[in-house]
Protein backbone atom coordinates (compact mmCIF):
# COMPACT_ATOMS: atom_id res chain seq x y z
CA UNK A 1 0.00 0.00 0.00
CA UNK A 2 1.21 3.41 -0.70
CA UNK A 3 0.65 6.20 1.66
CA UNK A 4 0.35 9.83 -0.17
CA UNK A 5 0.18 12.86 1.80
CA UNK A 6 -2.25 15.69 0.71
CA UNK A 7 -2.12 19.26 1.97
CA UNK A 8 -5.55 20.29 3.99
CA UNK A 9 -6.87 23.53 2.09
CA UNK A 10 -6.95 24.70 -1.00
CA UNK A 11 -4.69 22.07 -2.50
CA UNK A 12 -7.27 19.34 -1.38
CA UNK A 13 -10.04 19.37 -3.74
CA UNK A 14 -7.78 20.05 -7.19
CA UNK A 15 -5.44 17.19 -5.47
CA UNK A 16 -8.27 14.66 -5.32
CA UNK A 17 -9.87 15.15 -8.89
CA UNK A 18 -6.03 14.76 -10.24
CA UNK A 19 -6.17 11.35 -8.03
CA UNK A 20 -9.46 9.98 -8.94
CA UNK A 21 -9.14 10.63 -12.83
CA UNK A 22 -5.26 8.20 -12.51
CA UNK A 23 -7.79 5.99 -10.82
CA UNK A 24 -6.80 6.02 -7.60
CA UNK A 25 -10.33 7.48 -5.58
CA UNK A 26 -11.22 7.90 -1.94
CA UNK A 27 -14.24 8.19 -0.46
CA UNK A 28 -15.86 10.75 -1.32
CA UNK A 29 -16.01 12.72 2.23
CA UNK A 30 -12.21 13.02 2.54
CA UNK A 31 -12.66 16.80 2.13
CA UNK A 32 -15.39 17.17 4.65
CA UNK A 33 -14.88 15.15 7.29
CA UNK A 34 -12.24 15.32 10.39
CA UNK A 35 -11.10 11.92 9.54
CA UNK A 36 -7.36 12.38 9.05
CA UNK A 37 -6.34 8.86 7.20
CA UNK A 38 -8.24 7.28 3.83
CA UNK A 39 -7.76 4.39 2.12
CA UNK A 40 -8.86 4.12 -1.44
CA UNK A 41 -11.41 2.19 -2.42
CA UNK A 42 -8.97 -0.49 -3.65
CA UNK A 43 -6.92 -0.72 -0.98
CA UNK A 44 -4.06 0.19 -3.18
CA UNK A 45 -3.80 3.83 -1.48
CA UNK A 46 -3.69 5.68 1.60
CA UNK A 47 -4.06 9.09 2.00
CA UNK A 48 -3.34 10.88 5.14
CA UNK A 49 -4.07 15.03 5.51
CA UNK A 50 -1.68 17.83 6.73
CA UNK A 51 -0.61 20.68 6.81
CA UNK A 52 0.84 21.68 3.86
CA UNK A 53 3.60 22.91 5.16
CA UNK A 54 4.41 19.63 6.79
CA UNK A 55 3.89 17.49 3.41
CA UNK A 56 7.48 17.27 2.66
CA UNK A 57 8.36 16.47 6.05
CA UNK A 58 6.48 13.54 6.45
CA UNK A 59 7.61 12.33 2.63
CA UNK A 60 11.34 12.82 3.43
CA UNK A 61 11.16 10.74 6.92
CA UNK A 62 9.14 7.98 4.46
CA UNK A 63 6.14 8.43 6.82
CA UNK A 64 4.21 8.48 3.28
CA UNK A 65 5.97 7.65 0.52
CA UNK A 66 4.66 10.26 -2.23
CA UNK A 67 2.89 13.68 -1.76
CA UNK A 68 1.18 16.18 -3.11
CA UNK A 69 3.09 20.28 -2.26
CA UNK A 70 3.37 23.38 -3.70
CA UNK A 71 6.76 24.22 -5.24
CA UNK A 72 7.17 27.01 -2.73
CA UNK A 73 6.71 24.78 0.47
CA UNK A 74 9.18 22.04 -0.89
CA UNK A 75 11.92 25.01 -1.52
CA UNK A 76 11.24 26.41 2.32
CA UNK A 77 11.70 23.02 3.43
CA UNK A 78 15.05 21.99 1.91
CA UNK A 79 13.45 18.55 2.42
CA UNK A 80 15.74 16.37 0.57
CA UNK A 81 13.25 14.00 -1.65
CA UNK A 82 12.63 13.79 -5.29
CA UNK A 83 10.12 16.07 -7.28
CA UNK A 84 9.23 13.91 -10.07
CA UNK A 85 6.25 15.74 -11.88
CA UNK A 86 4.41 18.85 -11.91
CA UNK A 87 1.03 18.40 -11.66
CA UNK A 88 0.27 21.61 -13.14
CA UNK A 89 -2.25 23.26 -10.84
CA UNK A 90 -1.80 26.61 -8.03
CA UNK A 91 0.23 28.32 -10.24
CA UNK A 92 1.26 31.19 -8.35
CA UNK A 93 4.98 32.96 -7.75
CA UNK A 94 7.21 33.34 -5.03
CA UNK A 95 7.66 37.69 -5.51
CA UNK A 96 9.26 40.41 -3.34
CA UNK A 97 6.91 42.98 -3.15
CA UNK A 98 7.14 46.55 -1.80
CA UNK A 99 5.13 49.73 -1.64
CA UNK A 100 3.71 50.84 -5.41
CA UNK A 101 6.72 52.83 -7.29
CA UNK A 102 9.45 50.66 -5.22
CA UNK A 103 12.01 49.59 -7.76
CA UNK A 104 14.48 47.53 -5.81
CA UNK A 105 14.02 44.87 -3.25
CA UNK A 106 16.29 47.20 -1.57
CA UNK A 107 14.65 49.01 1.49
CA UNK A 108 14.92 53.05 1.77
CA UNK A 109 17.57 54.64 3.28
CA UNK A 110 18.71 51.42 5.62
CA UNK A 111 21.43 49.69 5.54
CA UNK A 112 19.52 46.64 6.44
CA UNK A 113 16.21 45.46 4.37
CA UNK A 114 13.30 44.33 6.58
CA UNK A 115 11.35 41.80 5.17
CA UNK A 116 8.80 40.20 6.22
CA UNK A 117 7.62 36.78 5.04
CA UNK A 118 6.08 33.32 5.60
CA UNK A 119 8.98 31.73 3.55
CA UNK A 120 12.49 32.89 6.13
CA UNK A 121 14.63 30.54 4.47
CA UNK A 122 13.57 31.31 0.63
CA UNK A 123 14.02 35.07 1.88
CA UNK A 124 17.65 35.00 3.52
CA UNK A 125 19.13 32.69 0.39
CA UNK A 126 17.25 35.22 -2.09
CA UNK A 127 18.91 38.28 -0.34
CA UNK A 128 22.48 36.18 0.64
CA UNK A 129 22.51 35.46 -3.11
CA UNK A 130 22.58 39.25 -3.96
CA UNK A 131 25.37 40.35 -0.67
CA UNK A 132 22.32 42.22 0.61
CA UNK A 133 22.18 42.39 4.79
CA UNK A 134 18.52 41.80 5.74
CA UNK A 135 16.61 40.93 8.62
CA UNK A 136 14.03 38.49 8.66
CA UNK A 137 10.62 39.24 9.97
CA UNK A 138 9.03 35.83 10.15
CA UNK A 139 5.32 35.99 10.01
CA UNK A 140 2.58 33.59 9.48
CA UNK A 141 -0.71 35.07 8.01
CA UNK A 142 -1.53 39.14 6.55
CA UNK A 143 1.69 39.42 5.26
CA UNK A 144 0.62 42.33 3.43
CA UNK A 145 0.20 44.23 6.42
CA UNK A 146 3.63 44.94 7.82
CA UNK A 147 4.93 47.52 5.03
CA UNK A 148 1.98 49.35 5.57
CA UNK A 149 2.40 49.88 8.60
CA UNK A 150 6.19 50.36 8.96
CA UNK A 151 6.78 46.57 10.19
CA UNK A 152 8.86 46.06 7.12
CA UNK A 153 10.01 47.67 3.90
CA UNK A 154 9.50 45.15 1.64
CA UNK A 155 7.42 41.40 2.33
CA UNK A 156 7.76 38.05 0.26
CA UNK A 157 4.96 36.09 -0.17
CA UNK A 158 2.65 33.33 -2.82
CA UNK A 159 1.20 35.90 -5.25
CA UNK A 160 -1.48 34.59 -7.24
CA UNK A 161 -3.58 37.09 -9.10
CA UNK A 162 -1.87 40.20 -7.66
CA UNK A 163 -5.17 41.51 -6.82
CA UNK A 164 -4.15 41.51 -2.37
CA UNK A 165 -1.45 43.38 -3.60
CA UNK A 166 -3.01 46.11 -5.50
CA UNK A 167 -5.84 46.38 -3.06
CA UNK A 168 -3.38 47.25 -0.44
CA UNK A 169 -1.08 49.57 -2.54
CA UNK A 170 1.79 47.03 -3.38
CA UNK A 171 3.35 45.59 -6.23
CA UNK A 172 5.76 43.09 -7.03
CA UNK A 173 9.15 44.45 -7.58
CA UNK A 174 10.99 40.92 -8.43
CA UNK A 175 9.60 37.42 -9.23
CA UNK A 176 12.17 34.51 -7.00
CA UNK A 177 10.43 31.43 -8.57
CA UNK A 178 7.40 30.05 -10.02
CA UNK A 179 5.22 27.61 -8.02
CA UNK A 180 2.39 25.35 -8.61
CA UNK A 181 1.71 22.15 -7.15
CA UNK A 182 4.13 19.01 -7.46
CA UNK A 183 4.27 15.30 -6.68
CA UNK A 184 7.14 14.59 -3.95
CA UNK A 185 8.35 11.21 -3.81
CA UNK A 186 10.59 9.47 -0.49
CA UNK A 187 13.93 8.34 -1.82
CA UNK A 188 13.62 5.27 0.10
CA UNK A 189 10.24 4.34 -1.35
CA UNK A 190 11.24 4.71 -5.15
CA UNK A 191 14.09 2.50 -4.74
CA UNK A 192 11.97 -0.39 -2.44
CA UNK A 193 8.53 0.53 -4.04
CA UNK A 194 9.49 1.09 -7.54
CA UNK A 195 6.66 -0.60 -9.31
CA UNK A 196 3.91 1.36 -6.90
CA UNK A 197 5.45 4.37 -6.82
CA UNK A 198 6.48 4.81 -11.14
CA UNK A 199 2.62 3.20 -11.63
CA UNK A 200 1.50 6.14 -9.92
CA UNK A 201 4.00 8.67 -11.72
CA UNK A 202 3.12 7.30 -14.97
CA UNK A 203 -0.86 7.56 -14.33
CA UNK A 204 -1.15 11.25 -13.01
CA UNK A 205 1.66 12.03 -16.02
CA UNK A 206 -0.87 11.08 -18.26
CA UNK A 207 -3.75 12.81 -16.74
CA UNK A 208 -1.43 16.16 -16.81
CA UNK A 209 -0.44 15.73 -20.49
CA UNK A 210 -4.10 15.11 -20.99
CA UNK A 211 -5.38 18.13 -19.05
CA UNK A 212 -3.19 20.77 -21.00
CA UNK A 213 -3.48 19.25 -24.28
CA UNK A 214 -6.70 20.99 -23.86
CA UNK B 1 22.92 23.52 35.91
CA UNK B 2 21.81 23.50 32.07
CA UNK B 3 25.39 20.69 31.53
CA UNK B 4 24.64 18.61 34.45
CA UNK B 5 21.36 17.49 33.39
CA UNK B 6 20.92 18.17 29.27
CA UNK B 7 22.29 16.69 26.91
CA UNK B 8 23.60 18.58 23.51
CA UNK B 9 21.51 18.37 20.92
CA UNK B 10 22.93 15.74 18.58
CA UNK B 11 24.32 13.59 21.14
CA UNK B 12 22.75 10.00 22.08
CA UNK B 13 23.49 7.72 24.84
CA UNK B 14 22.84 3.76 24.19
CA UNK B 15 22.01 1.72 26.43
CA UNK B 16 21.04 -2.05 27.46
CA UNK B 17 19.00 -3.52 24.42
CA UNK B 18 19.78 -0.49 22.41
CA UNK B 19 23.89 -0.92 22.72
CA UNK B 20 23.80 -4.66 22.71
CA UNK B 21 21.60 -4.33 19.34
CA UNK B 22 24.85 -1.82 18.02
CA UNK B 23 27.19 -4.55 18.62
CA UNK B 24 25.38 -7.45 17.57
CA UNK B 25 25.04 -5.33 14.07
CA UNK B 26 28.36 -4.72 13.97
CA UNK B 27 29.94 -8.17 14.81
CA UNK B 28 27.95 -9.40 11.99
CA UNK B 29 29.08 -6.99 9.67
CA UNK B 30 32.88 -7.16 10.80
CA UNK B 31 32.25 -10.98 10.13
CA UNK B 32 31.69 -9.99 6.31
CA UNK B 33 34.37 -7.59 5.99
CA UNK B 34 36.77 -10.47 7.75
CA UNK B 35 35.53 -12.93 5.53
CA UNK B 36 36.59 -11.17 2.60
CA UNK B 37 40.13 -10.86 3.74
CA UNK B 38 39.53 -6.80 5.50
CA UNK B 39 41.82 -5.92 7.94
CA UNK B 40 40.73 -3.67 10.49
CA UNK B 41 42.30 -0.27 10.67
CA UNK B 42 41.25 1.92 13.92
CA UNK B 43 42.09 5.76 12.76
CA UNK B 44 42.50 9.09 15.21
CA UNK B 45 39.03 10.42 15.83
CA UNK B 46 40.74 13.71 14.97
CA UNK B 47 43.23 15.26 12.12
CA UNK B 48 44.45 18.08 10.85
CA UNK B 49 40.84 20.41 9.33
CA UNK B 50 42.50 20.26 5.96
CA UNK B 51 42.58 16.33 5.74
CA UNK B 52 38.65 16.48 5.26
CA UNK B 53 38.45 19.26 2.97
CA UNK B 54 40.29 17.45 0.42
CA UNK B 55 37.86 14.75 1.07
CA UNK B 56 34.64 16.04 1.67
CA UNK B 57 35.48 19.01 -0.72
CA UNK B 58 33.49 22.08 -0.52
CA UNK B 59 29.91 22.67 0.53
CA UNK B 60 29.62 20.18 3.41
CA UNK B 61 32.64 21.46 5.08
CA UNK B 62 30.41 23.52 7.45
CA UNK B 63 29.52 20.49 9.24
CA UNK B 64 32.73 19.78 9.82
CA UNK B 65 33.71 20.19 13.64
CA UNK B 66 36.87 22.27 14.03
CA UNK B 67 39.20 23.57 17.13
CA UNK B 68 42.58 25.05 17.41
CA UNK B 69 45.49 22.94 19.27
CA UNK B 70 47.15 24.81 21.72
CA UNK B 71 49.98 25.10 18.60
CA UNK B 72 47.34 26.82 16.65
CA UNK B 73 46.52 23.96 13.96
CA UNK B 74 42.96 23.78 13.01
CA UNK B 75 42.16 20.30 14.28
CA UNK B 76 38.77 18.41 13.18
CA UNK B 77 36.79 16.17 14.43
CA UNK B 78 36.84 13.20 11.91
CA UNK B 79 33.44 13.84 9.77
CA UNK B 80 34.10 10.84 7.84
CA UNK B 81 36.75 7.57 7.50
CA UNK B 82 37.38 7.81 3.95
CA UNK B 83 39.65 10.90 3.83
CA UNK B 84 41.52 9.17 6.81
CA UNK B 85 42.35 6.27 5.34
CA UNK B 86 42.93 7.45 2.37
CA UNK B 87 45.78 9.09 3.99
CA UNK B 88 46.86 6.60 5.84
CA UNK B 89 47.14 4.41 2.57
CA UNK B 90 49.38 7.11 1.01
CA UNK B 91 51.59 7.30 4.19
CA UNK B 92 52.12 4.28 6.55
CA UNK B 93 51.20 1.87 4.08
CA UNK B 94 52.60 3.48 0.47
CA UNK B 95 54.52 0.63 0.12
CA UNK B 96 52.34 -2.00 1.32
CA UNK B 97 51.38 -4.89 -0.89
CA UNK B 98 48.59 -3.72 -3.12
CA UNK B 99 45.46 -4.38 -3.00
CA UNK B 100 45.12 -3.00 0.28
CA UNK B 101 42.02 -4.06 1.87
CA UNK B 102 40.94 -2.54 5.17
CA UNK B 103 37.56 -1.84 7.17
CA UNK B 104 36.73 0.25 9.86
CA UNK B 105 34.12 1.04 12.70
CA UNK B 106 33.38 4.24 14.59
CA UNK B 107 31.87 7.47 14.97
CA UNK B 108 31.67 10.34 12.67
CA UNK B 109 30.86 14.04 13.90
CA UNK B 110 28.58 16.13 11.56
CA UNK B 111 27.30 19.16 12.64
CA UNK B 112 23.86 18.52 10.40
CA UNK B 113 19.95 18.44 11.09
CA UNK B 114 19.65 15.17 13.30
CA UNK B 115 17.51 12.83 10.55
CA UNK B 116 16.45 9.72 10.22
CA UNK B 117 17.77 8.38 13.32
CA UNK B 118 20.84 9.48 12.57
CA UNK B 119 22.20 12.45 14.93
CA UNK B 120 25.17 14.28 14.87
CA UNK B 121 27.58 12.07 16.07
CA UNK B 122 26.72 8.88 14.69
CA UNK B 123 28.11 5.24 13.97
CA UNK B 124 29.45 4.12 10.52
CA UNK B 125 31.12 0.95 9.68
CA UNK B 126 32.29 0.39 6.03
CA UNK B 127 35.17 -0.61 3.96
CA UNK B 128 37.64 0.66 1.65
CA UNK B 129 39.77 -1.23 -1.35
CA UNK B 130 42.79 0.11 -2.39
CA UNK B 131 44.95 -0.01 -5.31
CA UNK B 132 42.81 -3.08 -7.23
CA UNK B 133 41.79 -3.39 -10.97
CA UNK B 134 38.42 -1.18 -10.83
CA UNK B 135 36.25 -3.69 -12.61
CA UNK B 136 36.85 -6.28 -10.19
CA UNK B 137 37.28 -4.87 -7.06
CA UNK B 138 34.04 -2.39 -7.96
CA UNK B 139 32.09 -6.02 -8.13
CA UNK B 140 33.49 -7.60 -4.87
CA UNK B 141 32.78 -4.08 -2.24
CA UNK B 142 28.67 -4.58 -4.34
CA UNK B 143 29.10 -8.57 -3.17
CA UNK B 144 30.38 -7.91 -0.08
CA UNK B 145 27.11 -5.34 0.63
CA UNK B 146 24.94 -7.59 -0.36
CA UNK B 147 26.15 -9.82 1.71
CA UNK B 148 26.32 -8.18 4.95
CA UNK B 149 22.60 -7.26 4.23
CA UNK B 150 21.92 -11.17 3.77
CA UNK B 151 23.18 -12.18 7.05
CA UNK B 152 21.33 -9.48 8.80
CA UNK B 153 18.48 -11.27 7.46
CA UNK B 154 17.08 -8.20 5.56
CA UNK B 155 14.94 -10.01 2.42
CA UNK B 156 14.06 -6.15 0.84
CA UNK B 157 17.24 -4.38 0.11
CA UNK B 158 17.73 -2.67 -3.02
CA UNK B 159 20.96 -0.72 -4.30
CA UNK B 160 20.68 1.97 -6.61
CA UNK B 161 23.80 2.13 -8.35
CA UNK B 162 24.99 4.71 -11.18
CA UNK B 163 28.29 6.21 -12.28
CA UNK B 164 29.37 9.85 -12.32
CA UNK B 165 31.51 9.15 -15.84
CA UNK B 166 27.88 8.55 -17.61
CA UNK B 167 27.08 11.88 -16.55
CA UNK B 168 30.27 13.62 -16.93
CA UNK B 169 30.97 12.39 -20.30
CA UNK B 170 27.71 14.23 -21.32
CA UNK B 171 28.49 17.05 -19.99
CA UNK B 172 32.12 17.54 -20.56
CA UNK B 173 31.31 18.27 -24.20
CA UNK B 174 28.65 20.95 -23.93
CA UNK B 175 31.38 22.97 -22.07
CA UNK B 176 28.69 24.91 -19.86
CA UNK B 177 30.10 27.52 -17.47
CA UNK B 178 30.64 25.56 -13.80
CA UNK B 179 27.35 26.82 -12.19
CA UNK B 180 25.22 25.71 -14.75
CA UNK B 181 26.55 22.34 -14.39
CA UNK B 182 25.59 22.29 -10.57
CA UNK B 183 22.63 23.47 -11.51
CA UNK B 184 21.46 21.08 -13.89
CA UNK B 185 22.86 18.42 -11.20
CA UNK B 186 20.78 19.52 -8.35
CA UNK B 187 18.10 19.24 -10.74
CA UNK B 188 18.59 16.07 -12.02
CA UNK B 189 19.02 14.86 -8.06
CA UNK B 190 15.54 15.43 -7.52
CA UNK B 191 14.37 14.15 -10.89
CA UNK B 192 12.42 17.34 -11.76
CA UNK B 193 11.24 17.77 -15.08
CA UNK B 194 9.56 21.44 -15.09
CA UNK B 195 12.76 22.29 -13.84
CA UNK B 196 14.84 20.88 -16.17
CA UNK B 197 12.61 21.82 -19.31
CA UNK B 198 12.75 25.52 -18.15
CA UNK B 199 16.88 25.19 -17.45
CA UNK B 200 16.81 23.61 -21.06
CA UNK B 201 15.34 27.05 -22.28
CA UNK B 202 18.45 28.86 -20.73
CA UNK B 203 21.25 26.56 -21.87
CA UNK B 204 22.81 27.02 -25.32
CA UNK B 205 22.47 23.96 -26.86
CA UNK B 206 21.36 21.97 -29.83
CA UNK B 207 18.22 19.43 -30.00
CA UNK B 208 19.29 16.08 -29.72
CA UNK B 209 21.95 17.09 -26.46
CA UNK B 210 18.54 18.65 -24.78
CA UNK B 211 16.93 15.19 -25.62
CA UNK B 212 19.74 13.38 -24.09
CA UNK B 213 19.36 15.63 -20.87
CA UNK B 214 15.51 15.15 -20.53
CA UNK B 215 16.30 11.33 -20.72
CA UNK B 216 18.67 10.86 -17.84
CA UNK B 217 15.61 11.33 -14.93
CA UNK B 218 14.28 8.25 -16.46
CA UNK B 219 17.39 6.43 -17.21
CA UNK B 220 16.70 3.77 -14.07
CA UNK B 221 15.37 0.36 -14.13
CA UNK B 222 16.98 -3.00 -15.06
CA UNK B 223 19.31 -4.09 -17.94
CA UNK B 224 16.87 -2.54 -20.95
CA UNK B 225 17.46 1.00 -19.33
CA UNK B 226 21.14 0.27 -20.14
CA UNK B 227 20.11 -0.42 -23.73
CA UNK B 228 18.04 2.51 -23.68
CA UNK B 229 21.22 4.78 -22.46
CA UNK B 230 23.26 3.17 -24.84
CA UNK B 231 21.20 4.72 -27.85
CA UNK B 232 21.72 8.27 -26.28
CA UNK B 233 25.26 8.73 -25.95
CA UNK B 234 28.79 7.98 -28.12
CA UNK B 235 31.21 9.80 -26.51
CA UNK B 236 34.17 7.22 -24.53
CA UNK B 237 33.62 8.25 -20.66
CA UNK B 238 29.91 7.45 -20.78
CA UNK B 239 29.80 4.42 -22.82
CA UNK B 240 33.08 3.27 -21.21
CA UNK B 241 30.19 3.87 -17.95
CA UNK B 242 27.65 1.84 -19.76
CA UNK B 243 30.04 -1.26 -20.47
CA UNK B 244 31.19 -1.24 -16.86
CA UNK B 245 27.65 -1.29 -15.42
CA UNK B 246 25.95 -4.03 -17.65
CA UNK B 247 29.15 -5.95 -16.54
CA UNK B 248 28.28 -5.15 -13.03
CA UNK B 249 24.59 -6.16 -14.09
CA UNK B 250 25.23 -9.36 -15.64
CA UNK B 251 26.89 -10.76 -12.37
CA UNK B 252 24.65 -10.05 -10.29
CA UNK B 253 22.01 -11.87 -13.10
CA UNK B 254 24.50 -14.45 -12.85
CA UNK B 255 24.13 -14.91 -8.77
CA UNK B 256 20.43 -14.37 -8.75
CA UNK B 257 20.73 -10.80 -7.36
CA UNK B 258 19.39 -8.72 -10.28
CA UNK B 259 16.14 -8.02 -8.08
CA UNK B 260 18.32 -6.14 -5.71
CA UNK B 261 19.77 -3.94 -7.83
CA UNK B 262 18.77 -1.09 -9.60
CA UNK B 263 20.83 1.04 -12.44
CA UNK B 264 20.50 4.75 -12.05
CA UNK B 265 22.29 6.96 -14.52
CA UNK B 266 20.43 9.84 -12.72
CA UNK B 267 21.96 8.85 -9.33
CA UNK B 268 25.32 11.92 -9.56
CA UNK B 269 24.62 13.14 -5.84
CA UNK B 270 27.27 12.53 -3.28
CA UNK B 271 30.62 14.02 -2.09
CA UNK B 272 33.17 15.79 -5.10
CA UNK B 273 35.61 12.72 -4.61
CA UNK B 274 33.38 10.21 -6.82
CA UNK B 275 35.08 9.51 -9.81
CA UNK B 276 33.30 6.18 -11.27
CA UNK B 277 30.44 3.95 -9.61
CA UNK B 278 28.82 5.17 -6.90
CA UNK B 279 25.65 3.70 -5.11
CA UNK B 280 23.29 3.86 -1.90
CA UNK B 281 21.29 1.14 -0.20
CA UNK B 282 17.69 1.42 0.95
CA UNK B 283 15.85 -1.54 2.91
CA UNK B 284 11.12 -1.48 2.50
CA UNK B 285 9.41 0.53 4.84
CA UNK B 286 13.03 2.87 5.83
CA UNK B 287 12.89 6.38 4.71
CA UNK B 288 16.39 7.08 4.26
CA UNK B 289 19.16 5.50 2.85
CA UNK B 290 21.12 2.75 5.24
CA UNK B 291 24.68 2.40 3.29
CA UNK B 292 26.57 4.17 0.07
CA UNK B 293 29.90 4.56 -1.79
CA UNK B 294 31.22 4.46 -4.73
CA UNK B 295 34.81 4.79 -6.63
CA UNK B 296 37.36 7.52 -5.72
CA UNK B 297 40.40 7.27 -7.87
CA UNK B 298 41.37 10.81 -7.17
CA UNK B 299 41.65 11.07 -3.29
CA UNK B 300 44.70 8.99 -2.22
CA UNK B 301 46.57 10.81 -5.03
CA UNK B 302 45.41 13.98 -2.88
CA UNK B 303 47.59 12.56 0.00
CA UNK B 304 50.19 11.86 -3.05
CA UNK B 305 49.63 8.57 -3.75
CA UNK B 306 47.79 7.54 -7.03
CA UNK B 307 45.94 4.63 -6.58
CA UNK B 308 42.19 3.67 -7.46
CA UNK B 309 39.74 3.49 -4.17
CA UNK B 310 36.53 2.14 -3.77
CA UNK B 311 34.40 1.98 -0.83
CA UNK B 312 31.47 2.14 1.25
CA UNK B 313 29.89 2.12 4.58
CA UNK B 314 26.73 1.09 6.79
CA UNK B 315 25.15 3.68 8.58
CA UNK B 316 24.38 1.89 11.81
CA UNK B 317 22.30 4.08 13.65
CA UNK B 318 19.97 3.45 10.60
CA UNK B 319 20.29 -0.03 10.19
CA UNK B 320 19.58 -0.47 13.80
CA UNK B 321 16.12 0.63 12.89
CA UNK B 322 15.34 -2.28 10.94
CA UNK B 323 13.59 -5.50 12.17
CA UNK B 324 14.62 -8.80 11.56
CA UNK B 325 15.23 -11.65 13.48
CA UNK B 326 18.95 -11.12 13.85
CA UNK B 327 18.35 -8.33 15.16
CA UNK B 328 15.63 -9.15 17.81
CA UNK B 329 17.52 -9.03 21.22
CA UNK B 330 16.09 -10.99 23.88
CA UNK B 331 17.22 -10.42 27.37
CA UNK B 332 20.09 -12.51 28.47
CA UNK B 333 19.32 -15.49 29.90
CA UNK B 334 21.00 -15.45 34.01
CA UNK B 335 20.63 -17.95 36.47
CA UNK B 336 19.57 -15.80 39.71
CA UNK B 337 22.41 -16.35 42.26
CA UNK B 338 21.36 -15.32 46.22
CA UNK B 339 24.64 -13.32 46.90
CA UNK B 340 24.80 -14.01 50.49
CA UNK B 341 27.83 -16.80 50.54
CA UNK B 342 26.81 -17.44 46.85
CA UNK B 343 29.89 -16.12 45.07
CA UNK B 344 31.04 -20.00 45.38
CA UNK B 345 28.07 -21.08 43.08
CA UNK B 346 28.32 -18.32 40.74
CA UNK B 347 31.98 -18.95 40.22
CA UNK B 348 30.90 -22.34 39.70
CA UNK B 349 28.65 -21.48 37.02
CA UNK B 350 30.75 -18.57 35.40
CA UNK B 351 33.65 -21.77 34.42
CA UNK B 352 31.17 -23.59 32.41
CA UNK B 353 30.84 -20.56 30.81
CA UNK B 354 26.77 -19.74 31.93
CA UNK B 355 25.77 -16.30 33.20
CA UNK B 356 24.98 -15.59 36.70
CA UNK B 357 22.79 -12.61 38.42
CA UNK B 358 23.58 -12.11 42.06
CA UNK B 359 20.40 -11.33 43.75
CA UNK B 360 21.09 -8.83 46.70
Amino acid sequence: MLVIALCKGRYLEPSLSMLSRANIRFPEDVASSRKLIFDSEDKRFRAVLVKPADVPTYVEYGAADVGVAGRDVIMESRADLLQPLDLNFGHCRIAVAGPEGAHSINGSDHPTVRVATKYPRITLDYYNTRGIPVEIIALSGSIELAPLIGLADRIVDLVETGRTLKENGLEIVEIIAESSARLLVNRAGYQTKREEVLGMIHALEKVVQCESSI
Amino acid sequence: MKAFTQIPPGTQILIGRAARRRRVLERVICSVFEGWSYEEIIPPIFDYYDVFIKGMGTGPEEQIYRFIDREGNILALRPEFTSLVAKTVATRLASAPRPIRLFYSGEVLRFEKPKGGRQREFAQIGIEHYGGIGKTSDVEVLLIAVEAFQRLGVPAFQINLGSVDFFGGIVDRMELPAGQIGELKDILNVKDQSGLEALLETLPLGDRRKEILRAIPHLTGGRAIIEEARQLVRNPRSVEALDHLEHIYSIFERFDLAQHLTIDLGEIRGFDYYTGILFRAYVRDLGFEVASGGRYDGLPSAFGEDLPAVGFSFSLDRLEQMVTPALSMPDPDAISIDADNGFEQALQHRRLGKAVKLCL
